[in-house]
């Protein structure tokens, strides 16, 4: 199987956005704001179509079409402020507007449909670049203001009062949810990726364990998704994106079960 | 004696335009007060307590705070992220790192002073409301600040831990000469407690030591109940 090169640039991106996805994904789930990544994946086809329909990068053209919606999604925020889940609903209706309305006009130079179910073909070489510069980017960046990321998404006020510039990192964040989601489309496609997002994190969350751990669980449900999603979905000859996101709630379901079966035996025991 | 806090023809609404929450409000608190903020429910107390902040910006006046370093208990109830996955040590961690503190002993320091060095290894939504409260306050004494600002520290706080919460609080008053203000609904706790008492009523101020306070206010608030 990995003697084909397709393979091999499939597997190459699934391990960068195995480690990505949870990284980003943590700071949404535990901000309550899982639905932005539903949002900005649904974006991205808005940004996947703009880039076929200028003949340039889809990945680019998601990445940067994403991060605009993301930064829109930050500066709405102040204008809608107890009205935030209808900003979500603004960006979701113009993002996916302007994809329906390009791929309707039969303007496309390229099929869109792959990038809504995920495929392991289209993985191109420009693509493995291009997720790799990305990737790096996003995870020395997620390093960089890692205390001042998880103190805003713990207690905002206690970080506005130790003198962390929130705006500015919410509106970096924006694109760093927009980077963890263009490196995602080819394989995940854009209707499954915000459960590579939400749903490894919400796994680790189960263990009951401090943030580092929980981050460390994340990525080791994230990568054992993906992985097995990516080989599974190859032998059985399905879109690789749909049958993650199958593994990824049977991982959430297979631990809530074991974790009540330990409680049981415990108290038991006691 | 120098101030701490001072706020000249402070006027602040949500909307910033009239009718105002807060009317004119001039208050001066001096290095070293230990002021408690009093009030009916909605007159504006914690809007204060923000505006002094700077999560706020004030409608018209000003407020001048010269504290170098402010430390800042949340209210408890405000406190909704109980299940957020952190121990009280990456907690404190994250805090040194964002005030650039490189001594990590910080962390054990602001612990042993709370009396909670046993916890840091817990995770934070596993403890009870008053040891919460003790670990906030040890956050806020992380940088040694000179204004210690708290929003109803006793709200969720069983008897035992409020007591030593105060007694901590007085504590650090006195000895180290910080600065507390503090929004209360503790009543008893205030008057005990503290040098100063703010009484917010119809968006206006009136600062008076606490014998005065009892004195005068309640004794008319009683009349008002009376009649």
């Amino acid at each position: 199987m990995l003697n084909y090169s397709f393979m091999q640039n499939a597997l190459f991106v699934s391990v960068f956005i195995s480690i990505l996805c949870p990284c980003i994904g943590i700071f949404l789930v535990l901000r309550r704001y899982s639905m932005i990544g539903d949002t900005l994946s649904h974006a991205s086809l808005a940004g996947i179509t703009i880039g076929l329909l200028c003949n340039q990068s889809p990945i680019l053209g998601a990445f940067v079409f994403t991060s605009i919606c993301g930064a829109l999604i930050e500066f709405l925020r102040t204008y809608f402020k107890k009205y935030t889940d209808l900003i979500l609903t603004i960006v979701l209706s113009l993002s996916v507007g302007i994809a329906i309305t390009i791929i309707s006009s039969g303007k496309l130079h390229a099929n869109a449909d792959s990038f809504l179910f995920g495929s392991v073909l289209t993985v191109t070489e420009f693509d493995r670049i291009t997720v790799f510069v990305l990737s790096m980017i996003s995870v020395c960046t997620l390093i960089f203001l890692y205390n001042q990321m998880l103190y805003i998404a713990y207690d905002e006020e206690a970080a506005k009062i130790a003198g962390v510039k929130v705006k500015l990192i919410n509106y970096v964040f924006s694109i760093l949810v927009a980077s963890a989601i263009s490196v995602s489309i080819r394989i995940v496609g854009v209707l499954v990726l915000s459960s590579m997002i939400a749903l490894p994190v919400a796994t680790a969350l189960q263990l009951g364990k401090g943030f580092k751990l929980t981050l460390v669980f994340s990525i080791v449900f994230s990568v054992i998704d993906i992985l097995s999603g990516l080989f599974i979905s190859y032998y059985l000859n399905v879109a690789p994106g749909g049958f993650t996101a199958l593994i990824s709630v049977a991982v959430l379901v297979l631990v809530i079960l074991v974790r009540r079966i330990a409680f049981q035996i415990k108290v038991q025991a006691v | 004696m120098f101030f701490t806090i001072q706020t000249n023809e402070l006027y602040f609404s949500y909307t910033g335009l009239p009718p105002y929450l807060l009317n004119g409000i001039d208050l001066e608190i001096k290095d070293g007060a230990y002021v408690s903020i009093l009030g009916e429910n909605g007159c504006g107390k914690s809007t204060l307590m923000k505006l002094i902040l700077g999560f706020l910006k004030p409608s018209k006046g000003t407020i001048v705070t010269k504290a170098k370093q402010i430390g800042y208990v949340p209210q408890k109830n405000d406190f909704s992220n109980s299940n957020f996955p952190i121990t009280v040590y990456e907690m404190l961690n994250a805090y040194r790192k964002l005030l650039k503190i490189k001594n990590k002993e910080v962390i054990s320091n602001v612990l042993q002073k709370v009396g909670m060095s046993s916890f840091q290894d817990s995770l934070m939504g596993t403890l009870s409301g008053g040891q919460s409260q003790k670990i906030f306050i040890a956050r806020a004494l992380m940088g040694n600040p000179d204004l210690l600002i708290l929003d109803e520290p006793s709200t969720g706080v069983d008897i035992g831990s409020q007591k030593e919460i105060y007694h901590f609080l007085t504590s650090v008053n006195k000895k180290n000469g910080i600065t507390i203000v503090s929004v209360e609904h503790n009543l008893d706790a205030a008057i005990s407690n503290s040098t100063l008492i703010y009484h917010l009523s119809g968006g206006k101020g009136h600062l008076c030591t606490p014998e005065k306070y009892t004195a005068e206010f309640l004794k008319n608030e009683q009349l008002g109940r009376i009649r």
